[in-house]
């Protein structure tokens, strides 16, 4: 296996990224983009649900367990979506839906924990794609801390989901025979740096 | 997306004798349909140190289904093909290429063939048949989350002329080790768990 070849490129990613290291308990952690990813769900003309992901994103998070505090801050390339089906693809990065020439990126700021414990059961902040800055919140269905045996480091990360409208940000294209209910669902993994 | 008005007020009344003309009994045989590509698709999900799901995608699937809702029948023969997944990382996708995981150089699809069909009512509800992957083949039960039928309406398009499209969104799991897919074993769980959806049209 080749890991070791892909955790030293990200390694060596993580260590570019300028993070300070004054913070006394704040830990920063990089997103792990090989295990951090958004995928969408939308029902198809009420029968099947339809399925797509966005492949390029990068971002940076600081957590402190201790103070059950933290800052998310990811941004996704919007055209990077993906379904499998080309011209579904071109579609979606039109005008009609996320008309990725005019708004390239989404971003999603977060600076609300909520906890279980010790495990984060929430993340609330806002998310801002086609211009509009929306509030929201992504329920952790899953949330752990774990010393990865490649990278020699912590990670934290789980599985995030939130079901938003797509209308609050001016998305309507085909409401209401296509859904307005578009349900998000996020693999994260962060390193500690 | 916007109907006239005139056809908004029409189509119920269509729809109504549609149903009508579908009802009689000599209509009662099964039905065939052909996977539509675009809306055919498996999702697999595997737990990452415990952590987190990875998600990843295989399709189009390709096959037929023969549905007897009044009997309560039906059968299917599908091709997934394997060597198409795509997790989102090429690095990924071609580590799970090799022979120790879905080995798609000697077995580029896998397959699933199905004969027991249950119905609640009109409702598909589960189908069980037999999954072969890597040339192994064993038992699998696919549950019906969504299922619907319904007439391709006049704005939906419709190249190839279908009288229906039935389909929705089946959910498996299996172990990925009972088909010798062992590698990164405990690190990535050996739970797989499938999301397919599916939309069948009949012409």
């Amino acid at each position: 296996m080749k890991k070791p070849l892909l955790a030293s490129a990200l390694l060596a990613a993580a260590s570019l990224n300028g993070f300070g290291t004054a913070q006394a308990q704040t830990a920063s952690y990089t997103l792990d983009p090989t295990h951090t990813f958004v995928t969408w769900e939308a029902l198809h003309l009420g029968t099947s649900t339809s399925r797509g992901r966005f492949d390029k994103k990068e971002g940076k998070v600081e957590f402190d367990r201790t103070a059950k505090t933290g800052k998310i801050d990811i941004t996704i390339d919007m055209a990077s979506i993906t379904t499998g089906v080309a011209p579904f693809d071109n579609h979606l990065k039109g005008k009609d839906f996320f008309d990725v020439t005019a708004h390239p990126t989404a971003r999603f700021q977060a600076s609300g924990f909520s906890f279980d414990g010790s495990k984060v059961s929430a993340v609330q902040g806002t998310l801002t794609m086609l211009g509009k800055t929306q509030p929201v919140e992504l329920k952790s269905s899953r949330f752990n801390c774990y010393e990865n045996p490649f990278f020699k480091r912590e990670v934290c990360g789980g599985d995030f989901e939130v079901t938003i409208q797509r209308s609050l940000w001016g998305s309507t294209y085909g409401l209401p025979g296509i859904p307005d209910n578009v349900r998000l669902l996020v693999q994260a993994e962060a390193i500690k740096q | 997306m916007k109907m006239p008005l005139m056809l908004r007020a029409v189509l119920p009344m269509l729809t109504v004798l549609s149903v009508l003309l579908c009802a009689s009994p000599a209509q009662a045989q099964p039905r065939q349909y052909a996977l539509d590509p675009a809306r055919s698709w498996v999702q697999f999900e595997l737990l990452h140190f415990g952590t987190s799901t990875i998600r990843g995608r295989i399709g189009p699937v390709q096959g037929q289904v023969t549905l007897d809702p009044e009997a309560g029948t039906g059968e299917l023969g599908l091709r997934i093909p394997t060597a198409s997944l795509s997790t989102g990382i090429p690095f990924f996708d071609a580590r799970i290429r090799q022979d120790d995981l879905l080995s798609t150089s000697a077995w580029p699809e896998a397959f699933f063939v199905a004969n027991r069909f249950r119905f609640e009512g009109a409702q598909l509800v589960e189908v069980r048949g037999e999954f072969t992957l890597r040339g192994v083949s064993q038992p699998l039960s696919l549950r019906a989350l969504n299922y619907a039928c319904r007439t391709p309406g006049p704005h939906e398009p419709n190249p190839d002329g279908a009288r229906e499209v039935c389909g929705g969104d089946f959910e498996a799991e299996f172990r990925r080790s009972e088909f010798g897919a062992s590698f990164a074993l405990p690190f990535v769980g050996d739970r797989v768990k499938l999301q397919v959806q599916v939309e069948g049209r009949r012409r």
